[in-house]
């Protein structure tokens, strides 16, 4: 985008008064098909990087910064007694976010919690944007609908049941919720007449898969977080 | 690499890279492999030299035979935890023995607790008992057994970095 | 008053010295304005203009930009707390101590930097799942996700180094137990305990491995994918906005 020829000053001044591109266009730069950035025509408004976008930008960081002030001349960060190696604080417990991960730890081996299961997520989330059925996002129950509906609701019962078998009724219960929820949305179509139940019924199964991971991800934190007492064992909040 | 490639590309219609009409192209192709060659050596040379390089060689931790104490001061059915060398001192019917005090889990430091007679962990709940036989809990393995042994001045003494296969007691 | 101030800042963006710094200068137009982003090395990474939709609360949220702005408190207020913290074992508590009774604003800092710590890692899953949703990770911005996963794991792998800093019991036992869940990774999990902790237990050498990792390794990256992050985005052809669409 490098200026084109050199401006007159009369030139500069009506640039000035009339600068709506679509009204007074002017060619600034050559896009090749090959270098362009890949848009569709879109008949939408523009504004100004400099100074609307970084304002906007502006006001964001200023709302976090005082939130945060606020918050941090309000509540102190924790800090327990120095290391102590011979003694184990009961529980131990790692900060919020790796919670659901210790909640694992506390059913399956550390091969299992630690490494299979953080890396499959990670591995999942990369993969995301490369497969064809995400990008077209077409619902679940749009074709093949009884042989879907049967694999679904094999995968999910056997699941299920590897839940049940290492008894991990913390991580049972969002799955037997979305995956209900799941299968109850086959039942609608996109002619369905409440609007809830359309947009049930477009969901893809990426929707799906993702929806029960933030779901399991939050619950598994909760619980985590605040209904696990000394020994890992299973208390409620207020009681401690 | 690109620049061998556009070349040979740019030959005479009909030409390929194993043509022999292209004299130059196994030539080129010759060099770009050495010189990629080279290159993977490095790497794994490098990656060599950073492994060794982030190994510490000389480490100032605790060593791993350590002094228990005498026979006579763990009474009969006790379970002793030394914390500072994260060992339990047992004396059970037939004989002394040591066990591990670290969770195979994730390494927390367990506790014994006679009102439940076992050894229980506070990190993620795993339970062993006095023989270090898991109970319950996701502990993947049973707490080790330790070599110990009764040395010449009357203490009784634990090898940390050996753990045993059989259950052996130390009678005093 | 005002137009005094407006006037004589004027006067400053005509003079030679400020020319020479930001060479668009003081005019207003949309040329002038795009200037402002393009010869800027830290606004070129954006495009010089955006679609107003993309402006607007609904389709972001402003996660991104909550996230970025948490990521410039932790860098300025990082950099203020490493004026007092040695780390070494058992100084670094001590100096714990001294920031909160000693140092003038210290207990208020290392506040702001602990809640937002908090605040960036929650921001960072909030951003992922709301681009999730709305289908922003689609063709052309596969890579830009793929990037964001990257970016996710880094923000993760700084709280958790950042965690053993203060040298406390939280401190030592979730990286106790954080190491080893690297011990259980298949073949080599105890070799790679071993280069994390620089030995075979949770001591000096593992707080400064930690340390460097904190305040010097993941920060680069960090800052070296955010810039592609941004960058991408221009590339990709802006921020993805869905068309308001009936269901």
């Amino acid at each position: 985008m490098t200026d084109g020829p050199k401006m007159k000053p009369e030139l500069k001044m009506q640039a000035e008064v009339q600068s709506d591109v679509r009204k007074n266009p002017r060619r600034i730069a050559f896009i090749l098909r090959r270098s362009s950035p890949y848009v569709k025509a879109q008949d939408d408004g523009r504004v100004m990087t400099y100074p609307t976008a970084l304002a906007r930008f502006i006001i964001a960081l200023e709302v976090a910064f005082v939130l945060l002030v606020w918050i941090s001349l309000l509540a102190n960060a924790p800090l327990e007694g120095i290391a102590d190696p011979m003694h184990t604080p009961n529980p131990a417990k790692a900060p919020w976010y790796f919670l659901g991960l210790q909640e694992l730890l506390h059913y399956f081996p550390p091969m299992v919690a630690g490494v299979l299961v953080p890396g499959l997520v990670v591995g999942a989330l990369i993969v995301i944007p490369y497969f064809n059925i995400n990008i077209e996002g077409e619902s679940l129950w749009a074709r093949d609908r009884k042989r879907r509906l049967m694999i679904v609701g094999v995968a999910l019962v056997l699941f299920c049941i590897f839940l049940l078998v290492f008894d991990v009724i913390v991580a049972l219960v969002p799955t037997i919720l979305i995956g209900g929820l799941m299968l109850w949305s086959a039942r609608f179509s996109p002619e369905s007449p409440k609007l809830f139940h359309r947009w049930l019924a477009s969901k893809p199964l990426s929707f799906w898969i993702m929806s029960w991971f933030l779901v399991e991800l939050t619950i598994l934190t909760v619980v985590g977080t605040f209904f696990r007492g000394p020994g890992w064992s299973w208390v409620l909040p207020w009681q401690s | 690499m690109s620049d061998v490639k556009t070349q040979v590309q740019e030959t005479p219609v009909g030409a390929t890279a194993k043509d022999e009409k292209c004299k130059d192209c196994g030539r080129r192709e010759f060099f770009a492999k050495v010189g990629m060659g080279s290159l993977a050596v490095a790497a794994a040379g490098a990656g060599l030299f950073s492994y060794e390089f982030f190994s510490p060689n000389v480490l100032f931790e605790a060593p791993p035979i350590v002094k228990a104490g005498k026979p006579d001061e763990f009474p009969q059915g006790s379970v002793t935890l030394d914390p500072k060398s994260a060992i339990y001192i047992i004396n059970g019917n037939k004989g002394f023995y040591a066990l591990s005090a670290i969770c195979t889990h994730l390494g927390c430091l367990t506790a014994w607790k006679p009102e439940l007679d076992l050894i229980a962990c506070p990190c993620h709940g795993s339970r062993f008992n006095r023989d270090g036989v898991k109970v319950a809990g996701p502990a993947p393995e049973p707490l080790p057994w330790l070599k110990t042994w009764l040395a010449e001045d009357g203490n009784l003494m634990v090898d940390r970095s050996t753990t045993l296969k059989e259950p052996e007691y130390v009678k005093v | 008053m005002a137009t005094t101030i407006k006037s004589e800042f004027e006067r400053i963006r005509n003079t030679e010295v400020w020319r020479t710094i930001f060479r668009s200068g003081s005019g207003s137009s949309n040329l002038h304005r795009s200037q402002a982003v393009q010869q800027n090395i830290f606004l070129h990474l954006f495009s010089v203009k955006v679609r107003s939709r993309a402006l607007e609360f609904s389709p972001t949220w402003y996660l991104g930009a909550l996230t970025l702005s948490t990521f410039f408190i932790l860098i300025a207020t990082g950099i203020l707390l490493m004026f007092y913290y040695h780390p070494s074992v058992p100084q670094a508590y001590a100096d714990m101590k001294d920031l909160q009774f000693v140092v003038a604003s210290g207990v208020f800092l290392r506040n702001l930097h602990r809640w937002s710590a908090h605040a960036m890692v929650f921001l960072v899953f909030a951003h992922m799942f709301k681009v999730f949703y709305r289908g922003a990770y689609r063709p052309p911005r596969q890579f830009n996700w793929v990037i964001g996963v990257f970016l996710l794991l880094i923000t993760l792998l700084l709280s958790y180094t950042g965690y053993l800093l203060p040298w406390d019991q939280l401190a030592f036992w979730a990286v106790t137990v954080g190491s080893n869940i690297a011990k259980a990774v298949p073949l080599m999990g105890k070799q790679i305990r071993f280069l994390m902790l620089g030995g075979n237990e949770v001591n000096a050498n593992a707080l400064l491995r930690f340390y460097v990792l904190h305040c010097v390794i993941l920060p680069l990256a960090a800052i070296l994918l955010v810039g592609v992050h941004f960058w991408r985005i221009r590339k990709d052809g802006g921020l993805y906005v869905p068309e308001k669409k009936q269901l």
